[in-house]
């Protein structure tokens, strides 16, 4: 860990060992914590004192989504308030650009908040009396931009999420989606590097959240943002999320690809909770296969090669079409040029329940890298 | 010390206090009521300068712009009443007493309030202050005032800036702290300085708290003009209490009927002045 967060060209955050204890005595729960090493419900019965974030390490790399999942209460706002030092960490260490936090005067930290991190909000919090050009310049203002410039930026932003003939509205006059828009509108129009989303879709219905999903992933891609994104909702962060961390009472369980987290769960709380998650587009081919010679080993008399072929990274909606198309009861997986691996419909029924074949595949490495 | 001489002993000691205050003060307080007097005339001078009619007339228009024609019609009809009935000149050393005693009371409870709304500490300092201020009946300021700054105008500002200071300090340290936190979390996430937080954020949310408490002061002025009468303010008050004190019953009902135009006038201005800031978009 500590090696790899020096690397600043490629993590834009990072937390070290990240605790933060909520309560009048916070300080010496958390001694007693490193100390004695207690748990949750000891600090709450000694010290009165709320764990919020327990020892977290995470990176978020340069031009990822990375997806902060879990239901409330488990500290996923308070984590998302701490890459920005909104709260300030009892114990451990973020870094955001290789710089630590905690080690920043207040002029420093202003402008790592104005120029590098920006923030969006569950409740949007535009400013009732600003227009919503005015709002969207509101953090070019502060960081003193002059006003035909900023408006001009602003308007630019406003441009890319698709609002640009409600510049000169009143935010109430605005529908909760379109409101949800500004919020971003004025996160880019700071053209931070890091933008931290706080739950912003959640109170949205749910056409316009799945419509301004996409709208987000593919703006975030095309300006070459990364994010860090926070959600309850599993669904959310699989559309979103180039990596997905699981958190529960205030730790991150697991941390991995949508396809990771759902073929291997860490535990019975993540098993449960993708456990309603539809498989078809998860899951790779790859994941799926059984390798090339236990297929020959087992049926000696079928020509491999004349089988349909697909791709490793295609998913199994993809190969269920193969398979009914063609009529074939296995499907090959071609991998430049060499077949790697055969799909029979026992691999594709296991794969829609979620279960990866139980014959070494790439994802139980990087599962085991991961977890190493 | 005897207990049965007790309240003697005590009226004697309170007695030597404001005799030394008035003796070793003397200066200072006859520099304050100088400067009392002078806001109060300059405005009563800027009140009288145009005719009756035409300041009826730019109260009126005033009206029309702020709160609709209906009001400016009424408004119109009860400053011309005001005239007709004699006491035009009365009404506007009234108008004068209030606008100089909320002014001053605004310079000081606003500025203070934003510091207690930023500092729970002096808020905490000051509420038991302005409880007593407001518990108290008003008529108890009118002593110590005309002990140290004679009968007269002075007396009647400085008594009046006391009841009307509450209000406006109250409801602007309320309006600073009540900023919703995400506005404050907003407001941090861009980077701004202590100075930006202030202006662009926690003032602009704090405005409709702040007229409100405007307006406040300037209702609590009016009914402590009424009361100042007593010590010679001059105005309507001293027209009314003399006219009690001679059983000129028409006269001090003439008098009433003037103030209540006079507040209900002012009152609706400062109203709609508000109301027109918060909705000053479309």
């Amino acid at each position: 860990m500590a090696t790899t967060s020096l690397d600043v060209n490629n993590v834009l955050v990072s937390c070290e060992s990240v605790w933060k204890i909520f309560g009048e005595n916070s300080a010496e729960a958390m001694k007693a914590v490193v100390e004695r090493g207690l748990t949750k419900k000891q600090i709450l019965q000694d010290y009165s004192c709320v764990v919020g974030v327990s020892d977290v390490n995470l990176e978020v790399r340069r031009g990822e989504i990375f997806c902060i999942m879990g239901l409330s209460g488990s500290g996923k706002s308070t984590l998302i308030r701490l890459l920005n030092k909104l709260i300030t960490p009892s114990s451990g260490k973020v870094l955001v650009k290789g710089r630590e936090l905690s080690s920043l005067n207040a002029a420093e930290l202003r402008a790592v908040r104005a120029r590098q991190i920006g923030m969006v909000f569950q409740s949007v919090a535009l400013l009732p009396h600003r227009t919503v050009l005015e709002n969207t310049a509101f953090g070019l203002e502060v960081q003193g931009v002059p006003k035909a410039e900023r408006l001009k930026v602003a308007e630019a932003a406003l441009t890319k999420v698709g609002l640009a003939d409600w510049t000169k509205r009143y935010p109430d006059e605005l529908s909760g989606g379109m409101q949800q828009r500004v919020g971003l509108a004025r996160a880019l129009a700071a053209d931070p590097e890091i933008i931290l989303m706080d739950e912003p879709f959640s109170a949205l219905d749910p056409l316009i959240r799945r419509q301004l999903q996409d709208e987000f992933r593919q703006l975030t891609k095309e300006l070459g943002k990364s994010a860090v994104f926070i959600t309850h909702d599993l669904d959310e962060a699989i559309r979103l999320g180039d990596r997905i961390a699981i958190m529960k009472d205030g730790m991150i369980i697991q941390v991995g690809t949508a396809e990771e987290i759902v073929l291997n769960p860490a535990d019975d709380y993540v098993a449960e909770f993708v456990a309603g998650i539809s498989r078809l587009h998860l899951v790779k081919a790859n994941s799926v296969m059984t390798p090339v010679a236990l297929y020959k080993a087992a049926h000696p008399n079928v020509d491999v090669s004349r089988l349909p072929t697909t791709p490793p990274d295609a998913d199994l909606d993809h190969i269920i079409g193969l398979a009914v198309a063609n009529d074939r009861d296995a499907i090959a997986v071609m991998d430049a040029g060499v077949i790697t691996g055969v799909i029979t419909m026992r691999d594709l029924l296991r794969g829609v329940q979620g279960t990866a074949n139980e014959y070494a595949h790439p994802v139980d490495q990087a599962l085991a890298e991961v977890s190493s | 010390m005897n207990v049965e001489n007790f309240p003697g002993s005590f009226d004697s000691t309170v007695d030597a206090g404001l005799e030394w205050l008035s003796d070793n003060g003397s200066g200072l307080f006859d520099a304050v009521n100088d400067v009392l007097k002078g806001i109060y005339e300059s405005l009563l001078w800027l009140f009288n300068l145009p005719p009756y009619y035409v300041v009826a007339m730019l109260i009126a228009l005033l009206g029309w712009r702020l709160a609709g024609p209906r009001f400016a019609v009424a408004a119109l009809i009860g400053m011309l009443f005001c005239a007709f009935i004699g006491l035009w000149p009365e009404t506007m050393s009234t108008l004068a007493l209030v606008v100089a005693a909320t002014l001053m009371a605004l310079l000081v409870a606003i500025p203070l309030g934003v510091v207690a709304g930023l500092l729970p500490v002096l808020d905490r300092m000051v509420e038991p202050t302005l409880d007593m201020i407001q518990t108290m009946p008003p008529y108890i300021y009118l002593l110590p005032a005309i002990a140290l700054l004679g009968y007269g105008t002075g007396t009647a500002l400085i008594a009046t800036f006391i009841v009307a200071l509450p209000p406006a300090f109250r409801l602007t340290s309320l309006g600073i702290r009540m900023t919703p936190n995400e506005f404050i979390e907003l407001g941090n996430a861009s980077g701004v300085t202590g100075w930006q937080m202030f202006l662009k954020i926690r003032l602009p949310f704090a405005m409709p708290s702040i007229m409100a408490g405007i307006n406040q002061s300037l209702m609590m002025a009016f009914g402590m003009v009424v009361i100042a009468g007593i010590v010679g303010s001059g105005g309507l008050g001293e027209t009314i209490y003399g006219a009690i004190r001679t059983l000129d019953i028409a006269k001090s009902i003439n008098g009433a009927i003037a103030i209540v135009i006079l507040t209900m006038v002012l009152d609706r201005l400062a109203q709609s002045a508000a109301a027109a800031y918060e909705g000053k978009r479309p």
